[in-house]
C-alpha cells in the first residue's frame, strides 16, 4: 500500500530502531492509526509485510489494545474518563453530558465523522478530575459548561490548548513538603537541557561515571533505601544486583512509563517537567550493572509526554549525555523511546516486556525473573519513572543523606497523588513516612464541604480500601502493609461519606474487567462475573446470598491468578465487603444512600 | 546423553526421583498421580494459564502451577488437600460462566476434559445468574469449526499451530473475557488442515468439519492402525460406527508421532467408503469389465495365468506390487513371482533407494537406522532433498520438535527453498540435480563447484564436524552411487551418524524389504546368492531364478513391443506411473489387477479383484525408517476382499493347475511368524507389536564382492506428492481432494 511520505519515513526509522524488528510493531499501528484515522486491513498487510508476521500476527496483536481500531473514529475522538478519582468528582455526569451534547453513544462516532465518545479507564489526571481526552490533548477539571466550550470551538474548528501541565502538579509547596525530584518544576522551560543544567542537571551522571564504578553506583543506590515506585516496593539497588555479571548477552533497562494505576499521575509531570532528571537516572543505572541500551515505554494516552521525552532524548544526545563515549567515560548508552497502545496490564513489567517486544501483553510465568531473562530473553532491569528519577538525587547527596529523608528500610521522598473528596487535590513530594491523616487533613487540606471522610484508597485502586479510623499512620510501605493495605504507586482517592461503596465496588471491578488480558481463568472469568453481579446489585436487582458470594469470589480469585492483576481485582472488593457491608444490605432493601430509587433502577 | 542428575522430593508423601528440570506435574504423573489441567500439554510450551494445576508446596505461600515449577531437591508436594480442591472447585465454577452447557449436542460430550473435570472436582451446583458472552459459531474451513462459547481459552490450539506445525494460522483476539481465537484469514483458515487443533481442544470449541454431528463417542469403537498414505508410519485411531470409519484422530498419543497427525492421517480414510469403490469381481468380456463371481474371477485369473505361462514361459509374465500392501502380502506376492512363475520380473513404484541405503553402510547398516524417536532427539539434522513439509509430515514434524524441545540446529542442502528453510541454521542451496556433485565434493573434496558453493559446503562440513551427533535425512534426489557418497562423507565425520530413506507411501520400505525387486531376495539378498534363493526354495518349494528380472519401468516397456505377455498388478497403477498416459496395455494378452478403483491399469485389465484397503485388514507395515507396526482392521467394506486372501485363492487354484504350491498361511499372522524367520532383520519381538509399539528391524546387506552399486537415474522417483495428495489413492479422498488448498498448492 502506498503510504504518505512522513509515515513511510517514520516506519523506515521504527523498523530499525530495536534489536528484533517486531518491537515496531505497535508504534507502527499507532503512527498509522495517527496518520489514517484507523488501522485498515490493508495498513495490516503492509505493516505484517514489513516485519515479517503473519496477517494474523498483526491482527492478534493490535486486537489487544484499546487505544487501536480497525474502523475510523472520529476525527475529534472524545474519550471521557469515569474511572474512580473522575468518578468521585463527576466524569459520569461529563460522560451523559457527551452523550447528549454529541448525540451518541459510548464507541460511535457522530453522522458528519467529525465526534467520537468513547469512555475510558483512568488516563492519569487524577488530581485533575474529572477528566477528558480529546485525541491526545488532556483537558481536566472539567465542569459540563468547560466541556460544552471545548466541543463548540471543536466544532467551530478551533482547538482548544489542552492542559499545559498535569493538574495539580503545580501548587505552592505545602510546609512539609520536601521537593527533592520534584525540584524543578515550576521552573520556566525546565524540560530544556539547558535549564536542566542550571539547576544541577546531568552532575549525578558526570560523578557516577567519572567517580564512580559500577559497584559503588549500586551500593550507593542500596544504601539509600529505594524502592520500587511503581507498586510492588522491591529495593532497587538490590533488584539492580541480580543482573547476571558474566551473561554474553546484551543487558538493556526498561523505564516503565506505562502509569495507568487508577488514581496514579506523578509519573506524567516527572516526565513533562522534567525528561532530563529521567534519562540521567537511567543511563546511570545502565552504567550500574553494564546495560547500553534503554527503553522508555509510555503509555499510549500520554503521547505528548512521549513526544517531550522524545526531544529530551535528541538534545541529551546532541550534548553527548546519550550515545557513544559519554562524557569521555567510554560508557555507550542509548535510549528508544516506546509507545504502548492502552493496555493497563502491559504496566506489569513481564507483560511490558512482551508488549515491547511486538506482542499481545500478557504477562510471562516467573521465575526466570527479567534480571536474568528478560526483553528478547536477555538480562532486563525495569524500573518506573520516579523511581528511576531518583536516581541522580541519590548520587549526588548520597545513599546514606537521601535514606535519612524517609525512615528505615524506606528511603527518601515519595510523589503522592491525592485526588477524590479533597480540597487540595494535587502531587506532593513528601517524605516517606508520613502520617497518611496529617497529609489527608493537613497538607491536602482535607474533605471539602466539611464533610466526613468514609474511606481512602492509599496507593492506587488494586490496595486495599481504609477506613477512616484505620488511617493514622505513617506512610511507608511497611507501615501500611501492617495496616491491611498497600503503598502502592502512590495514587491515593479519598472518598466522603456520600461515596455509595457498592458502586466503588462495582466501579473499581469494571476496570479490571476491562483491563484483564484474558490469559488466566480465574481473572478472565472471574473480573467479568464480579462485574456482571455488581452492576445488577447495584442496580438493586440483589439476592441476600449475593453479598457473600462476592465475596467468596475474589477470595477465589486471590492468589490463583497468573499475575497481580487477578490479586489486585479481588483486594479492593474484599476490603469493601469485609468493611462496608452493610451498604450491600441496604441496597437489597432497594435503599442506596446516596442514589434515590429511581435513579437506582435507571443505572447500569 | 550426559548424565541428568537426580532429584527427590515427595509428593503426597510418596518419595519420587525424577531427572533435574523435571516439573511438578510430570513428576506426579510418573507415580500414576493426575494433576489436572487444561493448557499444560507435554511437549509444548508452559502456560499456566488454566490454574487447574495447582498444587500445595511446602514452604510456599501461595498454591504453585505444577506445570510450570521445576522439581527442587527435598520439595514437599500435595496434590489433593482440601485447599487444592477448593481452587479447582473455583476454577471450574469460574470457566462454566461462560460456557454454554450445550454437552447434550456438543461433538464432545463424552470425551471433553472439561466435562470430566467437572465430574471429577466441580461443584455440585451453579451459582452463576448472570448473562453469559454469546457469538455465533464460525465455520472456518471445511475441515475446522470454531464455536467460541464452549472455548475455554487454554490456547492449546494456537501453541500447537505456531510452535508445533511452525503454520502460525491462529491468533487471540479481544481481550479479557472477550478474548476469542481467530483464523488468519478474515474469517476462515488457510493453513496445512492438519486439524492438530481439534484434536488438542479439550472442549468441544474446535470441532471437525467431516464428524461434527454424526455420532456419539460412546457410540463407536476404536482401533489404533497405521496410516495408509505416506511413508512415516503414523498412527492413527479410527473411531468405528457399524463398520465405518467416522474419524480418525490420535487420542492416545502412543504411536511413534505421539501427538502428531497431518491431514492424510486424520482426514483422509474417506476412500474407504467412496462411491467408486469396486466391490466385485470382474472380468473382462469383449471390451467391457463384467462383474462376475468369486468362483469365476479366480478361476479365469488362474487359467489364463496358466495359459500365458505354458506358451510363453517363466519370463513371459510380470508382477509388480504396491507399496501400500502389507509386508505379508508382498511377502506372498514375490513368492508367487518366484516361487510358482519362477521369475524376478518383479518390482513396484520405487520412491526411495533403500538397496542403496542399506548396501553404503554394509555391516554398520542396523546400527546406522535413523528412527522416527530418534529423529525427534536429535541434536543435528542434515536434510538433502525432499520437502518434509508436503512429502513427509512426521519427518518435519520430528525435527521441528527436536528444534523446539532440544534447540537442534538444522541443515538442509537443497534445490528448492522449502518450508523448513526457514527454521535452519544453515541453508544450502544447489541446483536442481547437483545434488549429487555437492555431496561428492563433501565426500571426497573431487569435482568443480561453484566457489560460492564450495565455501558453504565448507561451513556445513565445519558445523556437521562438530556434532557429537548427526542425523542424515534424505530424499529420492540422492539414490545409487550418490548415497555411497553421502555415506562416505557421514563417515567422515566425528560424531556418530544415522540416516534415513524418504520414500513415498505407507510401506515403500516394506515393498523393498520384502523383496518386491527384480535384483533382491527378501531382506535384500541378490538374486545371484545361492544360499539365500536355497533358503526360501525350502520354504516355499519351486526353483528361484538367479537372473535378475525386469523393472518396473521394463516391464511396461515390454508389455508394449510384446517381450512380456502378462502382468500381474497388485495395488498399483504402472500405466499410468511409468508409461505415457494413453499407452495403453500394447500386446499384453493378459492383464491381473487388485485394486479399490477402476485406476488406469484397472480400467483395461482382463480379470480385476476388489482389494480391501489398509484399514479393512490386518498385517504389518515398514515404515520409512524401517519400523514395522501392526495394522488392525477397522473398517469393513461388503465386497473386496484383503490381497492376502486374494493370493491365497488364486495359489489354490494354480495348485490345481498344476502350477506351483498352494500358500497354507491361515491369518495373515503366520505369514509374518515366517517372515521373521525367514528375513534377516525382522526377527523382532511380536510382543512390541501386539500392543501397539513399532520395533525396528536390522536389515542390513552382507557385502558379497558385486560391482559398485548403482541404479539408472529416474528408475527411482519421488511423485512429490503433496499435503492433500497421496498417489492414486488421493484420488479417491474427497476430503482432502476438495480443499482449496490442495489446489493452490503445485
Amino acid at each position: 500500500m502506498e503510504l504518505t511520505p512522513q509515515l513511510a519515513t517514520r516506519f523506515e526509522k521504527l523498523q530499525t530502531s530495536y534489536p528484533v524488528k517486531r518491537s515496531a510493531l505497535i508504534p507502527m499501528l499507532m503512527y498509522a492509526q495517527d496518520e489514517y484515522g484507523c488501522v485498515s486491513d490493508e495498513m495490516i498487510a503492509e505493516i505484517a509485510k514489513r516485519l515479517d508476521l503473519n496477517n494474523v500476527q498483526v491482527e492478534e496483536t493490535m486486537a489487544y489494545y484499546s487505544m487501536l481500531h480497525r474502523k475510523p473514529m472520529g476525527k475529534f475522538h472524545v474519550q471521557v474518563c469515569t474511572n474512580v478519582a473522575c468518578m468521585l468528582k463527576g466524569g459520569n455526569e461529563i460522560l451523559e453530558r457527551a452523550k447528549k451534547r454529541l448525540e451518541i453513544g459510548h464507541k460511535e462516532v457522530t453522522q458528519d465523522g467529525v465526534f467520537s465518545l468513547e469512555e475510558v479507564e483512568c488516563i492519569g489526571a487524577c488530581t485533575g478530575a474529572p477528566a477528558m481526552q480529546v485525541n491526545y490533548d488532556f483537558h481536566e477539571n472539567l465542569t459540563p459548561i468547560k466541556f460544552d466550550r471545548i466541543i463548540k470551538d471543536l466544532d467551530g474548528g478551533k482547538v482548544p490548548p489542552p492542559e499545559p501541565v498535569t493538574a495539580g502538579a503545580l501548587h505552592e509547596r505545602a510546609p512539609g513538603e520536601t521537593p527533592l525530584i520534584s525540584k524543578r518544576w515550576g521552573i520556566k522551560d525546565s524540560r530544556k537541557i539547558d535549564v536542566f543544567l542550571e539547576h544541577d542537571g546531568y552532575k549525578a551522571l558526570e560523578k557516577a561515571l567519572k567517580e564512580m564504578t559500577p559497584e559503588t553506583i549500586i551500593d550507593e543506590v542500596k544504601k539509600s533505601g529505594l524502592r520500587g515506585r511503581g507498586g510492588a516496593g522491591f529495593p532497587t539497588g538490590m533488584k539492580w544486583s541480580f543482573v547476571p555479571k558474566d551473561s554474553p548477552k546484551p543487558k538493556y533497562l526498561i523505564c516503565n512509563a506505562d502509569e495507568s494505576e487508577p488514581g496514579t499521575c506523578k509519573d506524567r509531570p516527572l516526565m513533562e517537567m522534567d525528561p532530563h532528571q529521567l534519562i540521567e537516572g537511567m543511563v546511570i543505572a545502565g552504567r550500574s550493572y553494564g546495560a547500553h541500551r534503554g527503553f522508555i515505554y509510555v503509555r499510549g494516552e500520554y503521547r505528548y509526554v512521549l513526544d517531550i521525552v522524545q526531544t529530551a532524548v535528541e538534545e541529551a544526545y546532541a550534548n553527548g549525555y546519550l550515545g557513544k563515549d559519554i562524557l569521555g567515560s567510554g560508557f555507550d548508552f542509548d535510549i528508544v523511546t516506546h509507545t504502548g497502545a492502552g493496555a493497563y496490564e502491559c504496566g506489569e513489567e513481564s507483560a511490558l516486556m512482551e508488549s515491547l517486544e511486538g506482542k499481545r501483553g500478557y504477562p510471562r510465568i516467573k521465575p526466570p525473573f527479567p534480571a536474568v531473562v528478560g526483553l528478547y530473553g536477555c538480562p532486563t532491569i525495569i524500573n518506573n519513572v520516579e523511581t528511576l528519577s531518583s536516581v541522580p538525587a541519590i548520587i549526588l547527596e548520597g545513599g546514606e543523606a537521601y535514606a535519612k529523608r524517609g525512615t528505615p528500610k524506606n528511603g527518601g521522598t515519595r510523589l503522592l497523588c491525592v485526588a477524590g473528596h479533597i480540597n487540595k487535590p494535587g502531587i506532593y513530594e513528601i517524605p516517606l513516612g508520613m502520617n497518611m491523616k496529617k497529609f489527608i487533613y493537613e497538607m491536602a487540606g482535607g474533605i471539602p464541604g466539611g464533610k466526613k471522610l468514609k474511606a481512602v484508597i492509599p496507593g492506587g485502586s488494586s490496595c486495599p480500601l481504609m477506613t477512616a479510623d484505620e488511617i493514622d499512620i505513617p506512610m511507608d510501605y511497611d507501615s501500611v502493609a501492617k495496616a491491611g493495605s498497600m503503598l502502592g504507586s502512590g495514587g491515593m482517592v479519598v472518598m466522603d461519606e456520600t461515596t455509595c461503596m457498592v458502586d466503588m465496588a462495582r466501579r473499581i471491578m469494571h476496570f479490571y474487567a476491562h483491563e484483564s488480558c484474558g490469559w488466566c481463568i480465574p481473572c478472565r472469568e472471574g473480573t467479568t462475573w464480579l462485574k456482571k453481579m455488581l452492576d445488577r446489585f447495584h442496580a438493586g436487582y440483589g439476592r441476600p446470598e449475593d453479598i457473600d458470594i462476592v465475596g467468596e469470589l475474589a477470595q477465589n480469585m486471590l492468589g490463583r491468578t497468573f499475575c497481580p492483576l487477578g490479586d489486585a481485582a479481588a483486594l479492593p472488593t474484599i476490603s469493601i465487603v469485609k468493611k462496608w457491608r452493610s451498604e450491600f444490605e441496604d441496597h437489597l432493601n432497594g435503599r442506596c444512600a446516596y442514589k434515590n430509587t429511581e435513579e437506582l433502577l435507571g443505572a447500569r | 546423553m550426559a548424565e541428568t542428575k537426580l532429584i527427590t522430593l515427595k509428593i503426597n508423601d510418596r518419595e519420587v526421583q525424577v531427572p533435574h528440570g523435571t516439573s511438578i506435574i510430570e513428576a506426579a504423573r510418573r507415580i500414576g498421580t493426575e494433576v489436572p489441567s487444561f493448557c499444560y500439554f507435554p511437549g509444548l510450551a508452559v502456560q499456566a494459564a488454566c490454574r487447574m494445576c495447582l498444587v500445595e508446596v511446602e514452604k510456599m505461600p501461595k498454591l504453585q502451577t505444577a506445570c510450570s515449577l521445576a522439581v527442587s531437591e527435598g520439595m514437599v508436594v500435595k496434590t489433593d488437600t482440601a485447599q487444592i480442591h477448593d481452587a479447582r472447585k473455583a476454577m471450574l465454577e469460574f470457566l462454566l460462566t461462560n460456557h454454554p452447557l450445550d454437552c447434550p449436542v456438543c461433538d464432545k460430550g463424552g470425551e471433553c476434559e472439561l466435562q470430566d473435570m467437572v465430574f471429577r472436582y466441580g461443584a455440585d451446583t451453579s451459582r452463576f445468574v448472570e448473562e453469559k458472552i454469546h457469538r455465533p459459531e464460525e465455520k472456518w474451513s471445511d475441515l475446522v469449526y470454531y464455536d467460541s462459547p464452549r472455548c475455554i481459552l487454554c490456547f492449546r490450539c494456537v501453541t500447537v499451530c505456531d510452535a508445533g506445525m511452525d503454520v502460525k494460522a491462529l491468533g487471540v483476539g479481544m481481550r479479557g473475557a472477550n478474548s476469542i481465537i481467530i483464523p488468519n484469514r478474515e474469517d476462515h483458515l488457510e493453513c496445512e488442515e492438519c486439524g492438530m487443533c481439534i484434536d488438542i481442544c479439550p472442549v468441544g470449541a474446535l470441532t471437525s468439519g467431516t464428524y461434527r454431528y454424526k455420532t456419539r463417542p460412546w457410540e463407536m469403537t476404536y482401533v489404533s492402525t497405521v496410516c495408509t498414505h505416506c511413508s512415516n508410519g503414523c498412527k492413527t485411531t479410527l473411531s468405528v460406527r457399524n463398520h465405518e470409519i467416522m474419524r480418525a484422530n490420535n487420542r492416545d498419543l502412543s504411536g511413534i508421532n505421539e501427538d502428531f497427525l497431518c491431514i492424510k492421517g486424520r482426514f483422509g480414510f474417506d476412500f474407504t467408503t467412496h462411491p467408486e469403490r469396486i466391490k466385485q469381481p470382474m472380468v473382462r468380456k469383449g471390451d467391457k469389465l463384467y462383474p462376475v463371481s468369486w468362483e469365476e474371477a479366480a478361476q479365469t485369473a488362474a487359467t489364463r495365468l496358466k495359459q500365458v505361462y505354458d506358451a510363453g514361459g517363466k519370463d513371459s509374465i510380470g508382477f509388480i506390487g504396491s507399496n501400500r500392501t502389507s509386508n505379508e502380502e508382498n511377502y506372498l506376492f514375490q513368492r508367487l513371482a518366484r516361487a510358482t512363475f519362477g521369475t524376478n520380473n518383479l518390482d513396484h513404484h520405487r520412491t526411495a533407494d533403500y538397496t542403496g541405503l542399506l548396501t553404503a553402510l554394509g555391516d554398520n547398516a542396523a546400527d546406522s537406522v535413523l528412527t522416527m524417536k530418534h529423529l525427534g532427539e536429535s541434536k543435528a539434522v542434515l536434510l538433502v532433498g525432499n520437502d518434509p513439509t508436503n512429502q513427509n509430515p512426521l519427518v518435519a514434524w520430528q525435527i521441528r520438535k527436536a528444534i523446539r524441545q532440544i534447540g537442534a540446529k538444522l541443515f538442509i542442502l537443497n534445490a528448492h527453498e522449502i518450508k523448513l528453510k526457514r527454521k535452519a541454521t544453515q541453508f544450502v542451496k544447489v541446483e536442481a540435480g547437483q545434488e549429487a556433485a555437492a555431496l561428492n565434493w563433501m565426500a571426497h573434496e573431487q569435482g568443480r563447484l561453484d566457489s560460492s558453493l564450495v565455501e558453504q559446503l565448507v561451513q556445513l562440513q565445519a558445523a556437521l564436524d562438530a556434532e557429537p551427533e548427526v542425523a542424515i535425512v534424505f530424499g529420492a534426489e540422492i539414490t545409487g552411487a550418490a548415497i555411497a557418497l553421502l555415506v562416505a562423507f557421514g563417515s567422515k565425520l566425528h560424531g556418530k551418524v544415522r540416516y534415513m530413506a524418504l520414500g513415498d507411501y505407507a510401506n515403500s520400505r516394506g515393498a523393498a524389504d520384502m523383496g518386491l525387486l527384480p535384483d533382491r531376495l527378501p531382506s535384500y539378498a541378490h538374486v545371484d546368492d545361492s544360499a539365500a534363493r536355497e533358503g526360501f526354495e525350502r520354504l516355499w518349494g519351486g526353483v528361484i531364478p538367479s537372473k535378475t528380472g525386469m523393472t518396473a519401468p521394463a516391464m511396461v516397456d515390454a508389455a508394449q513391443n510384446g517381450n512380456l505377455k502378462a502382468l500381474y498388478v497388485m495395488g498399483a497403477n504402472p500405466l499410468a506411473h511409468f508409461g505415457t498416459l494413453g499407452f495403453g496395455r500394447g500386446k499384453l494378452e493378459l492383464l491381473i489387477v487388485h485394486e479399490m478403483f477402476l485406476t488406469e491399469t484397472a480400467k483395461i485389465a482382463d480379470v480385476v479383484f476388489p482389494a480391501a484397503s489398509a484399514y479393512e485388514k490386518e498385517g504389518t507395515v515398514t515404515n520409512t525408517s524401517g519400523e514395522i507396526q501392526r495394522l488392525q482392521k477397522a473398517a469393513e467394506v461388503m465386497g473386496p476382499r484383503t490381497d492376502f486372501d486374494l493370493l491365497r485363492i488364486l495359489s489354490h487354484q494354480l495348485e490345481k493347475l498344476g502350477l506351483g504350491k498352494a500358500f497354507h498361511y491361515k491369518t495373515p499372522h503366520a505369514v509374518f511368524e515366517e517372515i521373521r524367520k525367514a528375513v534377516p532383520g525382522y526377527d523382532v519381538q511380536p510382543t512390541g507389536l501386539l500392543t501397539g509399539a513399532a520395533e525396528s528391524t536390522r536389515v542390513r546387506i552382507a557385502k558379497n564382492g558385486h560391482a559398485p552399486y548403482d541404479v539408472p537415474v529416474g528408475l527411482i522417483r519421488s511423485a512429490h506428492d503433496t499435503l492433500f495428495t497421496s498417489g492414486t489413492l488421493g484420488r479417491f479422498c474427497t476430503t482432502m481432494e476438495s480443499l482449496p488448498e490442495a489446489e493452490a498448492k503445485p
